[in-house]
């Protein structure tokens, strides 16, 4: 906390106009549509930043993490149209059983090479939705494979998860979001962060140093599934149709892979700014040329991840990061210039 | 009771035997010299006192303990950290943030850690260094974050593989003190070093090995005075020419 | 019991395609250390090459493997000299290459996206010489492209194999996948043993996409399970095992087609993730792979 207020006032002061922007956007935006496209915006950030605890700090790359999103809708989902219980609820059920099936992978791969982790997480994410798509029903629970569920539409209300308007949705997932972001904050500032950063980087050199590697990139991966799995109730919630192709399987994987790496992976902002990179893009080709061009957006996405990695190997934060610090620091230095040069 | 005793220790890689029953004995508060000419198998028997590599056979008991065949990190926690003959710092970190991680072996507290981690770079001179990344220091700068972070974790027993290869003699001078200090804070050392002089004038007991067999044990001045250990290192032809 | 064996021959014959892929992937990596996560892309890119050159002049399909097989190798070699080479050696000294797996995944969606914008989603086929024609043995009876197209892959694998043992060029190669600097010392550019083994490894895609175009479908996603079973494929086996990236081959064709005696195929598909699983939870270093390292 004291580093967070040490920041220069100017930059405490930009992120609290920002931040308070973020809480009035609604008031200001009216069109549903447009909001949607924020909201999504919000969502892919916080789905990359739950992935960042695994892919940005523990130094391997997860490519299914669509598998834990799914699990998270699925599970809240079948649990409020069969008991009724609030999705609320149905989430931590959800972000329990994504976090199993994380230790499940995470156990015998993460000790291994990272191609391995990589790998597993690809196979699991496919898996689950041929899994999916595969079962129609589970006891009592209605799964119906390929086509997907439809949410019994209820009254709009806190507890059930629904709402009439887009507002609450969009302060919900900004919430969760922002609380992710501080954790994402607190984590790297702490000896979890540090013990993951380095065994990252250097398992030999971490473990002579006494870090449980493995160990610790379990705990990420825990953390990381547990919460893409929240992700996935909103995204049920929000759309109130989902199917295994929609929700499971390597399209979003890969996309919030993408954003992360491009926006910059292990760094706090960088899954905010590939989601607001990214998601646009794939928004307007969509709307604008998805029937003449299906698959232009993913041509973009992948041109660009290839030209980001290629000149900023780290992503577009630190670029972006000096180049503000520039503009900041520029006044004051030309200040000090002028009195240098009394001409 | 030793602090280290190293008894009949073998590591085999398919064919290769790169230790040979060595057996050595630490004292507790001794610095203690390994020296051999390259590929006599010091750096792998270091692997296994660490726990890199498990031992094909022998025992290694540490304050009374086995820990011959435990992971490293457990050996670490015993108390024993080992640095790296090639260096492996955490790259994209800074020189303060690899300290840290070490110093994050004695507390689970930020500020406690890098209070530590500070100190102990302020101890070996590069404290002014701190905020460097460390992929852009030099080799030396290097070496002695190396050690920077060996230390932060407050070991009992320290082993350094060569941390003082590719100095220069002056840099070499700055260290031995540096190291004499460590120990007079009451860290038991073993230390590889092709250094002579480094050597000599650190231990208090060196051990010889060569093939990965130990060819020699003993007070410095005996140790160099040892024919097999001169012709180990100059060949059977200096030694001829000796007599 | 007759099905079962015919199943049992289906599936080997089938999986040594599978498996002569795998093996383009398990040599990269070998090598590179780095999963090529386009493999399934190049296998679509040989399958469209290979469609067009038999639709547009007609000859028999197996002399597409001239023109296709060194297509792909120039194309490998050239992706890995122009797009992955900065990126890899940017992080040469870092253990986990992530950027570079990474990126391999951007190429893969460029170029399926690429070929569903340039071709269409539909599923394509193209009737050639041997399309459709039945081979029997013992009262059973198997598809002729199948059985030919097994032939020539298992025919590649075994020339692979020599070739990496015996050439002077293979010497290096696998000098490279045990320590980075050893192609240097043999007079030959690193960075050329990368790009050659990366095109190898894009050549076997090609022969595997000439033998498939007769009797398989061709789409801008067709890659994806064929990637997909490489992956599972090069774990089965070992990753960097060329013998075990083979049997691994066989044992998923294996399992799929006698699987689909007694279920449908999307359950055998789910059963593949089943097995993939089960390995790396008790042998994650493969049947034949290295214990150590991986
Ligand atoms: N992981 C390993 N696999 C195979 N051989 C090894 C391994 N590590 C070391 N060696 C071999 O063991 C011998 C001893 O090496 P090392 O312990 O590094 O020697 P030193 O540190 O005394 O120079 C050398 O021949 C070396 O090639
Ligand atoms: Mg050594």
């Amino acid at each position: 906390m004291k580093q967070l207020l040490n920041q220069k006032p100017i930059i405490l002061l930009i992120s609290a106009l920002l931040l308070g922007a973020l809480f009035a956007l609604p008031l200001v935006v009216t069109s549903p549509a447009l909001m949607q496209i924020f909201i999504l915006i919000i969502l892919y950030a916080y789905f990359t930043s739950t992935w960042n605890f695994v892919g940005g700090f523990a130094g391997v790359l997860p490519l299914g993490h669509s598998a834990f999103i799914g699990i998270g809708a699925y599970t809240s989902t079948v649990l409020f149209q069969t008991f009724g219980l609030s999705p609320w609820f149905g989430m931590i059920v959800g972000g329990l059983l994504a976090a199993l099936v994380g230790v499940i992978i995470g156990l015998p791969t993460l000790k291994l090479r990272g191609a391995y982790f990589a790998l597993a997480t690809i196979a699991i994410g496919e898996g689950m939705r041929v899994l999916f798509e595969n079962v129609k029903q589970v006891g009592p629970f209605k799964i119906n494979g390929p086509s997907g569920i439809s949410l019994q539409l209820v009254e709009s209300s806190f507890m059930d998860f629904q709402f009439d308007t887009k507002a609450p949705y969009y302060y919900i997932i900004l919430i969760m979001l922002l609380l992710v972001l501080l954790l994402t904050y607190f984590m790297m500032n702490s000896k979890i962060g540090y013990y993951l950063a380095a065994g990252g980087e250097e398992p030999e050199a971490a473990e002579a140093l006494g870090i449980k590697v493995a160990r610790y990139k379990l705990i990420a991966l825990v953390i990381s599934c547990f919460l893409a799995a929240f992700g996935g109730t909103f995204y049920a919630q929000l759309m109130l149709y989902f199917y295994p192709k929609s929700i499971l399987g390597l399209d979003l994987s890969f996309e919030i892979a993408f954003i992360a790496l491009i926006g910059g992976r292990g760094t706090i902002l960088g899954p905010v700014l590939g989601a607001l990179l990214l998601r646009p893009v794939s928004e307007l080709t969509r709307i604008y040329l998805g029937s003449s061009l299906p698959g232009l957006h993913l041509i973009i996405f992948g041109l660009v991840l290839i030209v980001v990695m290629r000149y900023y190997p780290t992503g577009l934060v630190d670029p972006i990061k000096k180049l503000i610090d520039r503009f900041i620091h520029k006044p004051a230095r030309e200040k000090a210039d002028d009195l240098s040069n009394p001409s | 009771m030793s602090l280290l005793e190293v008894k009949n220790v073998t590591k085999r890689f398919s064919g290769l035997v790169a230790v040979n029953e060595v057996s050595m004995n630490v004292e507790e508060g001794q610095i203690v010299g390994v020296i051999g000419p390259n590929g006599a198998g010091k750096t792998t028997l270091f692997n296994c006192i660490a726990g890199a590599l498990p031992p094909s056979s022998g025992s290694i008991l540490f304050d009374g303990r086995e820990v011959a065949g435990k992971k490293p990190y457990d050996i670490c926690q015993l108390g024993i950290t080992r640095t790296f003959q090639v260096v492996k710092p955490f790259g994209s970190k800074t020189v303060l943030y690899n300290t840290m991680v070490g110093a994050f072996a004695q507390t689970k507290l930020l500020h406690e850690a890098e209070h530590n981690a500070l100190e102990v770079l302020k101890f070996l001179h590069l404290d002014h260094k701190k905020d460097v990344v460390s992929k852009s220091l030099t080799l030396p700068e290097r070496k002695k974050l190396e050690l920077a972070r060996a230390l932060a974790t407050k070991p009992k027993l320290l082993l350094l593989d060569e941390v003082m290869a590719g100095l220069r003699p002056s840099e070499v001078t700055d260290m031995l003190p540096i190291i004499r200090k460590i120990n007079e804070t009451g860290v038991t050392i073993v230390i590889v070093e092709h250094i002579m002089q480094a050597i000599m004038n650190l231990s208090e007991k060196i051990y010889v090995v060569n093939f990965g067999k130990k060819i020699a044990e003993g007070v410095p001045h005996d140790v160099v005075a040892n024919e097999e250990v001169i012709k180990a290192y100059l060949g059977d032809a200096y030694v001829a020419t000796q007599h | 019991m007759l099905g079962i064996i015919e199943a049992l021959i289906n599936g080997l014959l089938m999986g040594s395609i599978y498996g002569l892929t795998a093996v383009g992937l398990t040599l990269i990596f070998g090598v590179m250390k780095v999963i090529n996560f386009a493999h399934g892309s190049i296998l679509m890119v040989g399958m469209f090459a290979a469609y067009w050159f038999v639709k547009l002049t007609g000859l028999n399909p197996y002399l597409a493997i001239l023109v296709v097989v060194p297509l792909l190798y120039y194309f490998g070699y050239f992706m890995q000299n122009w797009v992955i080479k900065p990126i890899f050696e940017a992080e040469k000294d870092v253990r986990e290459p992530i950027t570079v797996i990474i990126v391999t995944t951007g190429i893969w969606y460029v170029l399926d996206n690429l070929s569903l914008l340039l071709f269409g989603a539909e599923y394509r086929v193209v009737k050639t010489s041997v399309t459709g024609k039945i081979f029997e043995f013992y009262d059973m009876y198997f598809l002729l492209p199948k059985v030919i197209g097994a032939g020539i892959t298992i025919l590649c694998a075994i020339y692979l194999y020599w070739f990496l043992k015996h050439s002077k060029m293979g010497k290096a190669i696998r000098a490279t996948s045990l320590d980075r600097e050893a192609a240097s010392l043999m007079g030959i550019k690193q960075s050329k043993i990368y790009n050659i083994a990366f095109g190898m490894g894009c050549a076997c895609c090609g022969v595997a996409a000439c033998v498939l175009i007769p009797f398989y479908y061709v789409y801008p996603t067709v890659g994806v399970p064929f990637d997909i079973k490489a992956f599972i494929i090069v774990v089965l086996g070992g990753l960097g095992s060329i013998p075990g990236a083979i049997i691994g081959g066989i044992i998923v064709g294996i399992i799929e087609n006698v699987g689909a005696q007694f279920m449908a195929s999307t359950w055998t598909e789910l059963l593949l993730y089943g097995v993939f699983l089960f390995v790396l939870l008790v042998k994650p270093s493969g049947l034949f792979g290295m214990k150590q390292d991986f």
